[in-house]
């Protein structure tokens, strides 16, 4: 893993990186958040989004397919899903461990993707895991306990980052051409913009 | 008298009478006794009746309790909430069956009361989401399933009643309330088979009125037609009395979903009064008896009563008809006597008349022979003492005349103001004038003026015998003391003497007729003169008194009405 962050390192370095950054408005916090990096998703109006607010930025054109995509987690940990926004590339793998004492049972109903994982418990191996092969929003639920949202964003695309709390994002390493760039800020709300890259630029792009 | 018809008759009268009293208060008694035993008895058995529909209500609530949380588990499934929330709806019966597979599982038991027969959602306009072919969720007609469509999806719990073609099921649609918008979203109605109440309670028909039509399977269609046409007069609590084949039945209904979307329902419940009737019937027999048998009592105490009471009344009877003979006689002798009276009382008047005129010519002759100069001292002296007797009797018949006109009452005063002052003195002169009078010293001490109301005549009269007695039985050189003072109205003249004074033992005669004190028999007088000044000074209106006397002092005390008198 080093090595590989390492090799990247160097390649961003050989080929002066092409970056966007700006800032995504983003709505107002519900309340404060307990702790950083864990987003509680709430709906309002139909309309799931996550609390503190955070959009998903991601870059949208065609783009080759990775042979490898890394596999993902999220862990069901005091009776709520980890992190409970989840952005992937289309085909990737997302694991479900369960680190409750208890039954849990995941599924979604969503149309991007319909699973029943069915009731398990930590100890059962191997842990359920899906592959998101289709981009959608996915909404993930419990059958045991009807509070617990989760939300996995499954997206064409290799380019994305969750932006900060601050609505503040960059992303970087992207490949120069004509592109739309979108900031997912809830299941209703995606806004987009047109960019043109050029190699080893840096674009600033706020959002709206 | 012919006392024993009439007794015989009070005696029937007073039983007739006894027996009418006794009988109205018995058979008022009676009857009020039999309003209140029919009045508590219909009460009682509205107790029981409402008891028993309290019991059912409290039965029916556990089960509709029961029920409701079933429905309410239901309603918060994330399967169920994941296909309407997620876009999902292919997947809602489906995911149903398998949460909905405890409650209805009891297709198998069809007597489990918390059966589902049938579910069915609605969408978030309140239309029947259909159900697809390979699921089973309870079988219903087009019709019956238009039924359950609502027109507002609700927010809360609603109970309805669907009549099928076998039974009338309870539905309860619950509301889906969304987690993410908080929006009732969809509805899932539940329809359960009907609570059996009839096992509840013996003698009571239930049934349920619904969309103007009544289920109640153990009723016949006549009973059915009978009671739903009573059913818009019922309210709630109320009961209403109908007849079904002759037998009285009471009918009670409850609203059983107050306040909800799907039609209002009532729990009937039809109480049959056959029981009653019977019980009531037995009891007025038993009164009437009782009734009977009391008046049959009350007549034979009333004859004893009657008997008893007749005795005093009939002794009563006969002592008043000896009483009326009594005064009778009584008032019969009391009008002899009076005319008696009156007859003798002319007579005395007569007599004295009569006697008069041969008094007068006697005294005249005896004067005329006085007058003969022939007549020798001792006969002459005879003359005289004979005029004397004659002037004695004259007086005395005049005495009588008066007093029998006393008597008779026809003495009639002419009042007038009499002046009592020169009245006295006038007397007192004549006193001392005359000339065999011994020595006396005369005191008199009346104020000047003094008038009394009364007749001269007879004031005088009084006036005169008192002070002639004062003057006949005073010791020789003794002392006459007149006086008078006013009080009150009335005039109290005082005639006092310094006589021997009159015998104590003689003191309450000497107003009496003839009756002289025994004084000697050189007193002049005839007995009268006292009674006579008594009598006057009453018809005055005032009297005389003998006021003491002792051996050396007597005195009179003579009362007359003052008179007022304009001084001039």
């Amino acid at each position: 893993m080093k090595l590989l962050l390492a090799l990247h390192f160097a390649a961003t370095v050989a080929n002066a990186d092409t970056i966007i950054q700006g800032h995504v408005e983003l709505p107002k916090a519900k309340s404060t958040p307990v702790m950083a990096k864990r987003y509680e998703i709430v709906s309002k109006g139909g309309v799931l989004s996550t609390n503190p607010p955070v959009a998903v930025v991601y870059l949208e054109g065609s783009f080759a397919k990775p042979v490898t995509l890394p596999v993902q987690q999220i862990i069901q940990k005091d009776y709520i899903f980890r992190p409970s926004l989840l952005a992937v590339q289309t085909g990737s793998k997302v694991e479900f461990p369960n680190q409750d004492d208890a039954y849990h049972n995941v599924f979604s109903f969503s149309p991007a993707k319909r699973f029943d994982l069915g009731r398990y418990r930590p100890e059962d191996k191997p842990v359920p895991s899906q592959i998101f092969d289709k981009a959608g929003i996915i909404t993930l639920r419990c059958d045991i306990h009807e509070h617990m949202r989760g939300i996995i964003l499954v997206l064409d695309t290799p380019h994305f980052v969750i932006s900060g709390t601050d609505g503040k994002y960059k992303l970087s390493g992207l490949p120069s051409g004509s592109y739309k760039l979108k900031a997912w800020i809830d299941s209703r709300t995606t806004l987009e913009k047109a960019v043109t890259l050029t190699s080893g630029s840096t674009t600033a792009i706020d959002f709206p | 008298m012919n006392s024993s018809p009439s007794i015989s008759g009070f005696r029937l009268r007073l039983l007739l009478g006894m027996m009418l009293v006794v009988g109205a208060v018995s058979a008022l008694a009676l009857w009020i006794a039999q309003h209140k035993v029919t009045l508590d008895v219909q009460q009682q058995l509205e107790r029981t009746f409402q008891s028993e529909i309290a019991s059912l209500h409290r039965a029916r609530a556990i089960r509709h309790a029961a029920l409701v949380e079933r429905s309410r588990s239901l309603v918060r499934k994330p399967r169920i909430h994941a296909a309407l929330e997620d876009n999902a709806l292919d997947l809602l019966y489906p995911n149903a069956e398998d949460e909905l597979r405890d409650v209805m599982e009891g297709n198998a038991d069809a007597d489990h009361p918390l059966r589902a027969r049938f579910y069915r959602f609605l969408d978030a306009n309140g239309k029947v989401i259909a159900a697809p072919a390979s699921v089973d969720a309870g079988k219903l007609s087009p019709s019956e399933e238009a039924q359950l469509s609502l027109t507002l999806l609700p927010g809360t719990q609603q109970v309805g009643y669907l009549i099928r073609e076998s039974s009338v099921d309870e539905i309860i649609a619950a509301p889906i309330i969304s987690t993410e918008t908080n929006e009732v979203i969809a509805s899932i109605v539940l329809g359960f088979q009907p609570f059996d109440s009839s096992a509840q309670s013996q003698g009571m028909t239930a049934g349920i009125w619904t969309n103007d039509e009544l289920v109640m399977p153990d009723a016949t269609p006549e009973a059915r037609a009978i009671v739903a046409a009573a059913m818009p007069k019922t309210t709630p609590g109320k009961h209403v009395e109908i007849t079904i084949d002759g037998v009285p039945q009471l009918v009670f209904s409850e609203l059983l979903n107050a306040g909800s979307q799907f039609p209002a329902a009532y729990e009937v419940s039809v109480y049959s009064l056959a029981d009653a009737a019977a019980r009531r019937e037995q009891l007025r027999w038993q009164i009437l008896g009782a009734g009977v048998l009391l008046l049959l009592i009350a007549g034979a105490a009333s004859h004893y009563m009657a008997g008893r009471l007749a005795v005093p009344v009939e002794q009563l009877a006969v002592t008043s008809a000896r009483n009326v003979v009594r005064r009778e006689e009584a008032e019969a002798a009391l009008e002899i006597t009076n005319v008696e009276l009156s007859r003798s009382m002319r007579f005395s008047a007569d007599t004295s008349h009569q006697l008069k005129t041969p008094i007068t010519v006697l005294r005249a002759g005896l004067e005329e022979l006085m007058q003969q100069p022939e007549l020798a001292q001792t006969s002459r002296d005879e003359i005289g003492a004979l005029i004397y007797q004659t002037a004695k009797i004259s007086s005395m018949i005049h005495d009588l005349l008066l007093l029998s006109r006393l008597d008779a009452g026809r003495l009639e005063l002419e009042m007038t103001p009499v002046d009592l002052t020169q009245l006295i003195d006038s007397l007192a002169d004549d006193l001392s004038a005359v000339p065999t009078s011994p020595d006396f010293d005369v005191e008199v001490d009346v104020p000047c003026g003094m008038h009394v109301l009364g007749e001269k005549r007879y004031i005088s009269m009084i006036l005169q015998n008192l002070i002639e007695n004062a003057w006949k039985y005073n010791v020789p050189r003794g002392l006459i003391a007149i006086s008078a003072h006013e009080c009150d109205g009335m005039l109290m003249l005082r005639v006092g003497n310094s006589g021997p004074g009159i015998p104590t033992e003689a003191q309450e005669h000497i107003f009496e007729r003839f009756h002289r004190a025994s004084v000697g028999e050189n007193v002049p007088g005839h007995g009268l003169g006292l009674n006579i000044a008594r009598e006057l000074a009453l018809l005055h209106g005032g009297d005389l008194l003998l006021l003491s006397s002792d051996h050396e002092w007597t005195e009179f005390e003579v009362t007359f009405r003052v008179a007022t008198v304009d001084s001039p």
